[in-house]
């Protein structure tokens, strides 16, 4: 039998056990919805929502300016609903049994304590807006010359730069880590998994040890792989269709940065994770011998979260170059077009290079480890595995 | 006793001289003998005496540090290897795996392709009598069942040999049956050498054309069981005498072993034994006593370690 098939019937086992089992359905749906809710949620904060307010107007004058509070609600993203009262009695009890959010009198306004702002604005500007066009109305002008005295047309807003792009660097940084982290652990418990139930010794008995690792990281990244993609595209289909969220031109290209960055991350730390879980012999020790790695994608991960805030700062630039940190923050800062190509091109380049060496290193390492039973090695002794 | 090659003329696998330690320890100390095609090989030994650590060495997942394993002549290597039927002493599987998965997939493992490793997940889950537990998680199963699902790994890609680790521990009686039919079938009907270890002398004796024993890495005793059995029974006598006649000889060289069976030296003359008897009762038995394959295992366990001591 050639290696490639030996490496063939592992990863296929591992993609078809594992797809199959609740615990990826269950993660991926889990996924799926926060990044779901995550898109839902800031298409609800980006979009222009609409306050409705009840106004109530004691008395003619009063009515006149709800009127005109009604016919400017769009410039204040309000939407108005008229009431109107006959004795200042009614008026406030509807105010006190929050019937009416508040009612105009002729010389005032009645609210609840802490009225809204948007409403006290709106009421006033309609309130200057009828007297200016009282006061214009005396001095014989036309209804058309007053609205376009007292109406002007509204300034124009031009917002420079894009305000989701940090949103979508967030949510690339956040799936690149769960992804990793979570395959990763898978690596490491499916090696000790095979320890401990010593099922090593029959299949090894029947290919060689380092056919089994690679087929087991090959069959784990591209189940990862998958539920990545399958996330990535559920947010993207939420997310483009509906215009729920104004994404920004670079979110298509950062989809496709953090499929790559899956790849190379995987690599560099599914490697590092199988050998934590070759080293030790029991499920309960997986947790220790995988905790520096842990430590570094958390480290890496808030380095990404800090890096997205100034995506050009010094910070962001060098981590760019470490490969254990730059999968979190290569998207991350891709997505804000904060990120060079010459810079892309030598992170990459960077991360190839320590992908192979840790292939390398834990093909060594699994090698001479993944049969051996007892106690955990220290770090001083894989590295003395690895240099024989 | 001394070391004895098999007289085999075309031993299937072949152990030269191995030799492996763990750090100080000494686990096989030149440890060499042979198998035969179709011979069932009891691989026998107290704990500890080496015995998992050879089939390890067998099967390539530890390398000896001397000493060679041959197979049909020539140096055992991967392709030979993927050849050989395993099982762990520790059994190996897949805890969370369906059992026909799990078996097509050591099927394929091993060079059979699909729809070959399919047929013969289903012939053997079927002689197995687990059939009805393909579609079972092993861990669901019974620990009985977890281990004919094991065997069934072992067999699943029609090996050219098996090596068993105490393939017989933790089965019922029905199990052990089914299993001792099984082995037999491959090696006299296939001609598949069987080696196996055991603690259950027994059914070692009952099941083994030749046996191996071990202790303290060193081979102390090999061959076929009957000629190991007669080989020892030249020096031993039963003599039965009618009625219940407290006796104990008085010739020279003779020692009592064991109820009515006497030890006799070189020099001691077994007839001389008899006349004596007759003048104690009437003699009902007198003949060569065969010991069981316990006895046998017994004495050569404890004359090594007299060995080792003196």
């Amino acid at each position: 039998m050639t290696g490639r098939r030996a490496i063939f019937l592992t990863a296929r086992r591992e993609l078809r056990e594992r797809a199959t089992s609740r615990a990826f359905i269950a993660s991926t749906i889990v996924q799926v919805v926060i990044v779901l809710a995550i898109v839902i949620v800031s298409s609800l904060a980006g979009s222009d929502d609409t306050e409705s307010f009840k106004l109530g107007a004691l008395g003619e004058r009063p009515a006149a300016v709800a009127d005109a509070a009604e016919a400017q609600q769009e410039d204040f993203s309000s939407e108005i609903e008229i009431t109107s009262f006959e004795t200042e009695g009614e008026a406030r009890a509807a105010v006190e049994n929050d019937e009416v959010d508040a009612v105009i009198t002729a010389d005032g306004l009645i609210t609840r304590a802490g009225p809204s702002e948007t409403l006290v604005t709106l009421v006033q500007q309609a309130s200057r807006s009828v007297a200016g066009a009282e006061a214009l109305g005396s001095q014989g002008l036309t209804d058309a010359e007053i609205r376009a005295a007292i109406e002007p047309k509204p300034l124009e807003v031009d917002e420079i730069g894009e305000e989701s792009s940090a949103g979508v660097a967030f949510v690339s940084s956040l799936l690149l880590y769960i992804a990793i982290i979570a395959s990763g652990y898978a690596v490491a418990t499916g090696v000790v998994e095979e320890k401990s139930s010593r099922v090593v010794e029959v299949i090894l008995s029947a290919i060689k040890p380092v056919h089994l690792l690679a087929g087991k990281v090959i069959g784990i990244g591209l189940m990862s792989l998958g539920q990545l993609l399958v996330i990535v595209i559920a947010g993207l289909a939420a997310a483009i269709p509906t215009g729920a969220v104004d994404l920004p031109d670079s979110t298509l290209p950062t989809a496709a940065l953090i499929a790559l960055y899956f790849i190379l991350g995987y690599l560099v730390y599914a490697c590092a994770f199988a050998v934590s879980g070759a080293i030790v012999s029991r499920q309960e020790d997986v947790q220790s011998s995988s905790a520096p790695l842990t430590l570094v994608l958390v480290a890496a991960y808030l380095v990404a979260i800090s890096a997205a805030e100034s995506p050009e700062g010094s910070v962001a630039v060098v981590a760019t170059f470490i490969p254990p940190l730059a999968p979190m923050i290569v998207p991350a800062r891709a997505a804000q077009d904060a990120l060079p190509l010459g810079e892309l091109v030598i992170s990459v380049a960077l991360m190839i290079l320590a992908a192979a060496a840790l292939l390398w290193l834990a093909a060594r390492v699994y090698d001479r480890t993944v049969l051996r039973l007892g106690a955990p090695l220290k770090l001083r002794q894989v590295l003395g595995i690895a240099r024989r | 006793m001394a070391f004895e090659r098999l007289g085999h003329a075309q031993a299937m696998l072949t152990l030269d001289a191995i030799s492996k330690s763990y750090g100080e320890t000494r686990a096989l100390d030149s440890l060499s003998f042979e198998v035969a095609p179709g011979q069932m090989f009891g691989f026998v030994g107290p704990n500890g005496a080496g015995k998992t650590t050879a089939m390890r060495i067998v099967i390539g997942v530890l390398a000896p540090d001397s000493g060679a394993v041959a197979w049909n002549g020539a140096p055992m290597d991967a392709e030979n290897r993927r050849q050989i039927g395993y099982m762990p002493e520790e059994r190996g599987l897949y805890p969370k795996m369906r059992v026909a998965h799990q078996l097509v997939y050591h099927a394929e493992l091993h060079g059979l392709p699909r729809d070959r490793a399919v047929e013969q997940a289903d012939i053997w889950t079927e002689r197995l009598g687990i059939a009805e537990r393909r579609e079972d998680k092993v861990e669901d199963l019974s620990l009985g069942n977890q281990q004919r699902v094991q065997l069934a790994a072992a067999l699943v890609h029609e090996p050219k040999l098996l090596i068993l680790d105490e393939p017989f521990s933790g089965l019922d009686p029905t199990g052990v049956d089914v299993l001792s039919e099984v082995l037999i079938a491959e090696a006299h009907d296939r001609e598949v050498p069987v080696v196996f270890s055991s603690h259950q002398l027994d059914l070692v004796e009952r099941l083994c054309d030749a046996i191996a024993i071990v202790k303290d890495g060193s081979l102390v005793a090999s061959g076929e069981v009957e000629q190991l059995r007669s080989e020892r029974s030249g020096r031993r006598w039963r003599v039965e005498l009618d009625g219940e006649s407290a006796w104990t000889p008085s010739l020279q060289g003779v020692r009592p072993v064991a109820d009515s069976v006497y030890e006799l030296d070189e020099g001691a003359d077994p007839q001389a034994l008899l006349d004596e008897a007759r003048q104690h009762g009437a003699v009902r038995q007198f003949g060569p006593d065969q010991p069981s394959l316990a006895d046998l295992f017994r004495e050569v366990v404890a004359e090594g370690s007299d060995k080792a001591t003196s």
